[in-house]
């Protein structure tokens, strides 16, 4: 009975999840034809999207905050820019080839592993600033502060124009889905057990032979990953490169405020934060405070915590509960 | 199988334990005791890994132990149920089973996973928080079903009947009796309790002040001077 019912509403969620997806796939950019800049828009609250599904999957399975995954978005974003255009790379395998490098670049971070809470996230902060000195000073492989101009878009395959902003726009979304799909496999695999169970019972964990350290490391290793490809995406799709620009504390602050705010213990929280937050930044904030609009950010920020300090996403569950009852109808 | 060769381990300027040698068989059962601070639960964190120790060697196995870290040692099939209980807080009852199987064992068999929840007790409450849900007793049983949980060839038990009221404890012993005629495995147990000691195992050692004293059948332990003293705190020439 309990099985059936189960398998019920499993099937449930798999066909809301297709329509979802079709509905992102298609009406979404259906219904934002011809608007070019909306759609620029959406594409760019993605991209802060995925840095935050990435930045919440390290803080939620491996149970570390990072002030520095601008290091990663760069490192991703230079190293596939590099590849393409030094070594003629195609540019798909050169965003996974960004992703890799990005990864490579966190082992530098493993000794931080053993710190806790703020000192980690302090650490890494460091690390993100020796990134961008590197990207600054290596002139002959970045061009300096210069930066890098010209970076090819992304081809026509099978007769459809990935440059275009729905063709950026879907490699984009697949990106983040695939990311999200993976933040949940994860969680729900036996490894997510064993991390959720190290967060605060390390030596316990230890003792029945998880090896917690290995299993932080390789999350730290698979976000960084998945920023650097999202940074890889930012070169193909800006087309251009700067130190400065790759490797902003903004690809650090924005993805956060985007993950806390949609709810950092969900998988899709920081998603849907990130369109909120962004769209909202850059189309209302913006007009109405043309400087410093960014403080509005931390005001809603703070605003939506005192409201609900698990953030958006578990706000709006709580209150469909309370109104609707429960999400999966016991009928 | 388990070969402790003149261990010592120091805090700062305290010797803790102090050229400390013991060996456990295969299938054998070993009493540890000793009074309060004599070094017993360390002897237990140096076995496992979470302590270092300072000189001395171990071996388990045929395999040298030493430079092994700690979730190296549950692989190779040393289990341990610590003195206070360390549930894995975030997980219900049969999720730390689960995690301790999986990782320490290396395979998951859903079947002994109910078999071990069923031996100590726990299948009522194996859908619950293990954080909250358990009483002492409970958080006791879950401590020794995670050591079973990951395939052990040594359990070390550290006082896993104290505070258990009479009953509670005869249960346990009986639970350990079980566990030890129904899986072979050697277990090395820490207990106050002499009766209980007496009891349950064939061979004891006595720590006391870091350095071991004493090693034998519990009738010739329990009688020795030096260990009556180390218990009622007289010199053994008084
Ligand atoms: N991490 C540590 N740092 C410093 N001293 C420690 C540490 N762990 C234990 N000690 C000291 O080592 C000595 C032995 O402690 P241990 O816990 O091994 O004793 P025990 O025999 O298990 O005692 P009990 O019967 O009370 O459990 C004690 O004096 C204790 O204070
Ligand atoms: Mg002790």
């Amino acid at each position: 009975m309990q099985e059936v019912m189960r398998r019920a509403s499993r099937h449930r969620s798999v066909a809301l999840a297709v329509v979802i997806a079709a509905a992102l796939y298609v009406l979404v950019p259906f219904a934002l034809r011809g608007n070019l800049y909306l759609m620029s828009l959406v594409v760019a609250s993605l991209t802060i999207g995925g840095i935050a599904v990435a930045w919440a999957l390290l803080g939620n399975l491996g149970g570390l905050i990072s002030f520095g995954h601008a290091a990663f978005f760069g490192i991703g974003s230079y190293a596939s820019a590099i590849l393409v255009m030094k070594s003629g790379w195609p540019i798909f395998p050169a965003m996974l080839a960004g992703g890799i490098c990005a990864s490579l670049a966190a082992v530098l971070v493993l000794p931080a592993l053993r710190l806790k809470g703020p000192y980690f996230a302090l650490a890494v902060l460091a690390y993100a600033h020796i990134f961008r000195i590197v990207a600054t000073e290596w002139k002959a492989l970045t061009g300096g502060a210069g930066g890098i101009g010209s970076i090819p878009r992304f081809p026509v395959l099978l007769g459809f124009d990935f440059a275009s902003k729905t063709g950026a726009y879907w490699i984009i979304l697949s990106l983040v889905l695939a990311f999200a799909l993976i933040h949940f496999y994860v969680r729900n695999s036996d490894y997510g057990l064993a991390l959720r169970a190290m967060h605060d019972s390390e030596e316990a964990t230890r003792a029945v032979g998880v090896n917690s350290l290995l299993l932080k490391a390789m999350m730290l290793f698979l976000s960084a990953f998945m920023t650097g490809m999202v940074g890889a995406f930012n070169a193909h799709y800006i087309n251009f490169l700067e130190p400065d620009y790759a490797f902003s504390g903004l690809w650090t602050m924005l993805p956060i405020v985007a993950a806390i705010f949609g709810g950092y213990r969900t998988i899709t929280g920081p998603l849907v934060g990130a369109v909120v937050v962004y769209l909202l930044d850059q189309l209302v904030f913006k007009a109405v405070m043309p400087i410093g609009h960014q403080i509005m950010l931390g005001a809603m920020l703070g605003a939506m915590i005192l409201w609900n300090a698990g953030g958006l996403l578990p706000a709006i569950a709580g209150w469909w509960r309370r109104h609707r009852g429960p999400l999966a109808p016991h009928a | 199988m388990l070969e402790i060769a003149n261990i010592g381990v120091r805090f700062g300027g305290l010797r803790v334990l102090d050229d400390v040698s013991l060996q456990v068989g295969e299938g054998e059962i070993v009493g540890l005791v000793g009074p309060n601070g004599a070094g017993k639960t360390t002897l237990f964190n140096v076995i496992s890994g979470t302590v270092p120790h300072q000189a001395g060697t171990l071996n388990f196995g045929g395999s040298r132990l030493d430079a092994m870290p700690a979730y190296g040692r549950a692989r190779c099939g040393i289990g341990r149920a610590f003195q206070i209980p360390q549930p894995m807080h975030a997980l219900t009852v049969a999720e730390n089973v689960h995690v301790a199987q999986r990782f320490g064992a290396g395979r998951v068999d859903r079947r002994a996973q109910a078999e071990i929840l069923d031996l100590v007790g726990l299948t009522d409450k194996a859908q619950r928080d293990a954080a909250t849900a358990l009483s002492l007793t409970e958080l006791k049983a879950l401590e020794v079903a995670k050591a079973l949980a990951i395939s052990p060839r040594i359990l070390l038990l550290d006082e896993v009947l104290a505070g258990l009221e009479a009953h509670g404890k005869r249960m346990f012993t009986q639970l350990l009796a079980e566990v030890h005629a129904r899986y072979r495995i050697a277990i090395l147990i820490i207990e106050h309790d002499i009766e209980t000691i007496s009891a349950l195992c064939p061979r004891v050692a006595v720590l006391n002040f870091g350095k071991l004293i004493a090693d034998g059948a519990p009738a010739a332990v329990f009688r020795d001077p030096a260990v009556v003293a180390s218990y009622t705190g007289v010199p053994a020439d008084a």
